[in-house]
């Protein structure tokens, strides 16, 4: 069955019928057929079950065959040839988000989503495991390729205020910043503006804000500048430190890998 | 609208000159209109490519074959002025991005539209500001693409879809007085080339679209050899009309058109081609031929469109490169 | 409010319930007899009041209120304007007053005939056209796409290059509108016809500023014509005598001399302004002037202008067709009990995604899966089949077209 499928597909091109395939991201249904919705090579996920069928999609990123390279490590750093990264993506409700701290007020931080982290991490999520592989540029190479480049200009103070119309801005409401002790909250003592903060979208909001939580191990402050201008390090889930002048910072810290 | 905030010019605005010898030598090519070669079902040639400018999302570069009166024109002009035009566009696609911050919620894709002039696209200089001509193809090219858009998968979002015309199809023949024909039948052609472009262009950005449209031009026409065959000279339909070729258009038809559901986005039908009847058909039944002609030429642009579309996804997702 | 949206499709995006949205797309889209939330059969329209001549400052005007409210009132008013005459045409007009009957003919050279016919043919541009609409700027999208979309046929009502020299024998206002609006070959009329809708348009306001534009230009009288030829442009100052700019049957010789009525009689209705009808299908329903809940579930939308043809047999010809953008498109869509988190506690992520549609079934329209009852908005285009089923429908003898044009026949003008 998968030899009908075409390797590439254009928008309007019927792919199979729904009976032996389920739709997946990138391609519609009409008439009871899939047909592609964006140009790009045709993947197959296998069913997870027995009884589902495989879902079928359109691959919104450039396809990187493991056979060829024959080293499945290499390609990350030759690749950056034909691939012009695209920042297509849309937060959705359970992504994971990188975002920029823009704003601290009392009750809720506003941040600016710089990098929507890959889908498939995502998807995962409703599972039971919260753990993350979603940094870590595995084989499955998104839209995201340079997160390191993104984040780097990012955490620079000078690149701040240029591009935030062009991003999503998001809301962390002082609740949702972590699971425990709620009412405790001070959002000065959480995030200040620079910092890159990973979260998890919990609504796609109103007009003009996301909303993000960072009520997880795994979420809260990856990045951040100390008051003396240097990059920190965590020490524990609420504090992180200058390497250089030793002073410790209070922040919501996403645990390190 | 005219633009209240300056002082204007006359509103009728001025000719370009013509020079008397080039309109009466009596043997010399530069005074004979230019001539429909092609067959009528016959299309242009059509350049696409996608991917032209690195900033935008998305981006088609669109150029239509010159006639063959214009190239030879170009090779040996015999006049100042080239006998017809070709169109050139490019589309370029921003987003999906957020909405700006006073806009309200919308739970799908906000399309907006720009269609402008470059002010030498014409033979007539278009000024900066977008004239009621500009925001009409503006519409017509936001109705054409909106149904073709899969607009709930990019919720909270908009995007900008924004056409510079490079190079603009003549309404007539610049030596016909200007009101021989003066319903501006170049933007019809225009309007199909910008359809073409942007579904090029937004298959380049990969949003999710259910077809590829395309944009085609059926007119009827009824003027060539009156010369020759004297007085009476029956309509023609005729595809990807240049209407430079024509001495008069009675009425053309604009479509953008998805071959895979074989539905139609977008008309643009205008003019009376009552007094037209097409051979043995019914003259009730002129504009059913019109939008099946110009579903036609629709599908001719449509091969093409493919093609950039196949091309532009191979070179992205690198299997070009594996390949040769 | 975003205007971007509600410029562009084809009213302001409905504030209706996808519950009440499915409702009423189920009842119009019934088969045979669809079932409006007023009751109308499908091709009625709303009642309507209209008065014209009611503004002394203008040439012609008139008043159209719908029942739900919306008033729209037009005046015309025409000035005497100096043709702007291209180099070509002027090199060939000093050589057409030479040979004096090149007119006609079909002309030796392409220039000579070209330079004859800019005496005769008229100018689109001399007809200008303004929508004022409360709510919006005029320079925004959906006036000036209102204005061009009703300009179009007006200006194209008698194709114009058609018939080149020819055109003047043809028929009662040879050269359509713009034929009519010449004086000589150095002066001609220009028309401003501005519209104002007194309201915010409920519904697409289409239907209400077509039909007054109609009325108005109906009503619409000049100045009878005292000088001759090529003379400067010189006028009777009696009112009375004046002429419609859509001449009747019983009025006075034609205007400048050259629209000879070739000897048939004309009937009682001849020629007439176009008018625009808005005309929408939903499944396989025509529904024609729809109210703003109807267009909200529209599938299609076309603007289809008619006038009544030359011809004795006073059939209709089509002028042109506009698509307009459904609002359908925008609505927010509904969601089924099989994905909805409130009843069953499923997994929200995937409400987005097509995955889970084992309850869906076909519509047999759209080719979509839809679960019934839960509205989804709508996307594609339109079958060929519909567009001329639409178009079928308006010019049909006896079909809504000729309806529309009797019953403005019946409003009295002047």
């Amino acid at each position: 069955m998968a030899s009908t499928l075409p390797t590439l597909a254009i928008p309007g091109q019927r792919l199979a019928p729904v009976s032996s395939y389920a739709a997946g991201p990138g391609t519609h249904v009409q008439n009871a057929n899939i047909y592609a919705s964006i140009a790009g090579p045709v993947l197959v996920n296998p069913a997870s079950s027995k009884t589902a069928k495989s879902t079928l999609s359109v691959s919104r990123s450039p396809l990187r065959k493991a056979a060829p390279a024959a080293s499945p490590s290499a390609p990350k750093s030759t690749a950056p040839g034909p691939s012009k990264p695209r920042y297509n993506t849309l937060p959705a409700v359970d992504s994971i988000v990188l975002a920029r701290v823009t704003r601290v007020q009392k009750r809720q931080a506003t941040v600016s989503i710089l990098v929507v982290l890959d889908e498939s991490a995502s998807n995962n999520k409703s599972g039971p495991q919260p753990t993350t592989t979603t940094t870590t540029p595995t084989g499955g190479s998104s839209d995201n390729d340079n997160i390191e480049a993104i984040l780097s200009s990012a955490a620079n103070p000078e690149n701040h205020s240029n591009s935030d119309e062009l991003r999503f801005q998001a809301l962390i409401r002082k609740e949702d910043v972590r699971a425990v002790e709620k009412d405790r909250v001070v959002m000065d003592e959480m995030f200040r503006v620079g910092d890159i903060v990973r979260g998890t979208v919990i609504s796609l909001g109103d007009q003009s804000f996301y909303y993000l939580t960072t009520a997880r191990n795994d979420l809260g402050v990856v990045m951040a500048r100390s008051e003396a201008g240097n990059m920190m390090f965590p020490v524990s889930w609420k504090e992180m430190r200058d390497p250089v002048t030793g002073a410790a910072e209070l922040r919501k810290v996403a645990r390190p890998f | 609208m005219t633009d209240r905030r300056r002082i204007n010019g006359p509103p009728s605005g001025t000719r370009p000159a013509v020079f008397a010898s080039s309109l009466k030598s009596a043997s010399g090519d530069a005074t004979e209109r230019p001539r429909r070669h092609r067959q009528p079902n016959e299309l242009r040639k059509i350049f696409l490519k996608t991917g032209l400018i690195p900033s935008a999302s998305g981006s088609a570069y669109l150029e239509y074959e010159p006639s063959a009166s214009l190239a030879a024109a170009r090779s040996s002009p015999q006049s100042l002025i080239p006998p017809s035009s070709a169109l050139k566009l490019a589309c370029t696609v921003h987003g999906p991005k957020p909405l700006p911050r006073s806009a309200t919620f919308s739970p799908n894709l906000v399309l907006t539209t720009h269609v402008k002039y470059a002010p030498f696209a014409a033979r007539q200089r278009k000024g900066h500001i977008r004239d009621a001509s500009e925001r009409d193809l503006g519409v017509h090219l936001e109705t054409a693409l909106r149904g073709v858009i899969v607009a709930e998968r990019w919720p909270k979002s908009g995007l900008e879809i924004t056409i510079t015309i490079l190079e603009a199809e003549d309404d007539r023949w610049w030596g016909d007085a200007p009101d021989s024909h003066d319903a501006p039948w170049g933007m019809m052609n225009v309007l199909a080339g910008c359809i073409t472009a942007a579904s090029a262009a937004i298959a380049d950005a990969r949003i999710d679209c259910l077809d590829l449209v395309a944009g085609g031009v059926a007119a009827i026409v009824s003027d060539d050899a009156v010369a020759e065959e004297g007085s009476s000279s029956t309509p023609k339909l005729m595809l990807d009309t240049d209407p430079a070729e024509h001495k008069s258009i009675l009425s053309a038809c604009v479509v953008a058109y998805m071959p895979a559901r074989d539905e139609i986005t977008e008309i643009w039908l205008k003019g009376d081609h009552s007094k037209a009847s097409l051979g043995v058909d019914d003259s009730s039944l002129g504009h059913e031929a019109l939008i099946d002609g110009a579903i036609n030429a629709a599908r001719g642009a449509h091969t093409v469109l493919v093609e950039a579309v196949l091309e532009s996804a191979e070179r992205y997702a690198g299997l070009s490169s594996s390949d040769s | 409010m975003s205007t971007q949206r509600q410029a562009t499709s084809a009213s302001q995006t409905p504030h209706i319930s996808p519950a009440e949205l499915s409702y009423l797309y189920t009842s119009l889209s019934l088969p045979q007899n669809p079932i409006r939330p007023d009751g109308r059969s499908a091709t009625q329209f709303r009642p309507l009041t209209a008065e014209t001549d009611l503004l002394p400052g203008t040439n012609g005007s008139a008043r159209v209120g719908f029942a739900d409210g919306t008033q729209a009132i037009v005046g015309v008013k025409a000035e005497v304007e100096r043709t702007v005459v291209g180099a070509a045409a002027s090199y060939t007009l000093a050589e057409a007053e030479g040979a004096g009957d090149l007119d006609g003919e079909g002309g030796e050279g392409s220039g000579s005939a070209a330079g004859a016919g800019a005496a005769t043919a008229g100018h689109g541009s001399w007809v200008q056209m303004s929508i004022e609409i409360p709510g919006f700027r005029d320079d925004d999208a959906l006036p000036v796409f209102l204005a061009e979309m009703m300009r179009e046929p007006l200006v194209e009502s008698v194709s114009s290059g058609g018939k080149g020299g020819n055109g003047r024998e043809e028929g009662e206002m040879g050269g359509g509108l713009k034929g009519r609006l010449v004086i000589n070959r150095r002066w001609h009329w220009r028309l401003y016809i501005d519209v104002l809708l007194l309201s915010q348009p409920l519904s697409y306001p289409l239907p209400l500023l077509s039909l007054t534009t109609h009325l108005a230009l109906l009503a619409t009288k000049l100045p009878k014509l005292k000088s001759k030829g090529e003379e400067d442009p010189f006028f009777d100052d009696d009112w009375n005598a004046a002429e419609y700019l859509y001449p009747r049957a019983s009025s006075f010789p034609k205007f400048g001399g050259g629209t000879a009525t070739g000897g048939v009689p004309p009937p009682v209705q001849h020629v007439r302004p176009p008018v625009t009808l808005l005309v929408i299908a939903v499944g396989d329903n025509v529904i024609f002037d729809p109210n703003r809940e109807e267009i909200a579930v529209a599938d299609t939308v076309l603007a289809i202008s008619v006038t009544r043809d030359g011809g004795a047999e006073g059939g209709l010809k089509l002028l042109s067709i506009r698509t307009i953008d459904p609002p359908s498109r925008l609505t927010q869509p509904g969601v089924p009990n099989s994905e909805n988190v409130a009843t069953l506690g499923a997994t929200a992520g995937a409400a987005g995604s097509e995955e889970q549609q084992s309850a869906a079934v076909l519509n047999p329209v759209t080719g979509e899966e839809e679960v019934p009852g839960v509205w989804r908005p709508r996307r594609g285009g339109v079958k060929r089949r519909t567009v001329a089923k639409m178009v079928k429908l308006v010019l049909e003898k006896g079909g809504v077209g000729e309806e529309v044009l009797e019953g403005l026949e019946s409003v009295e003008v002047g």
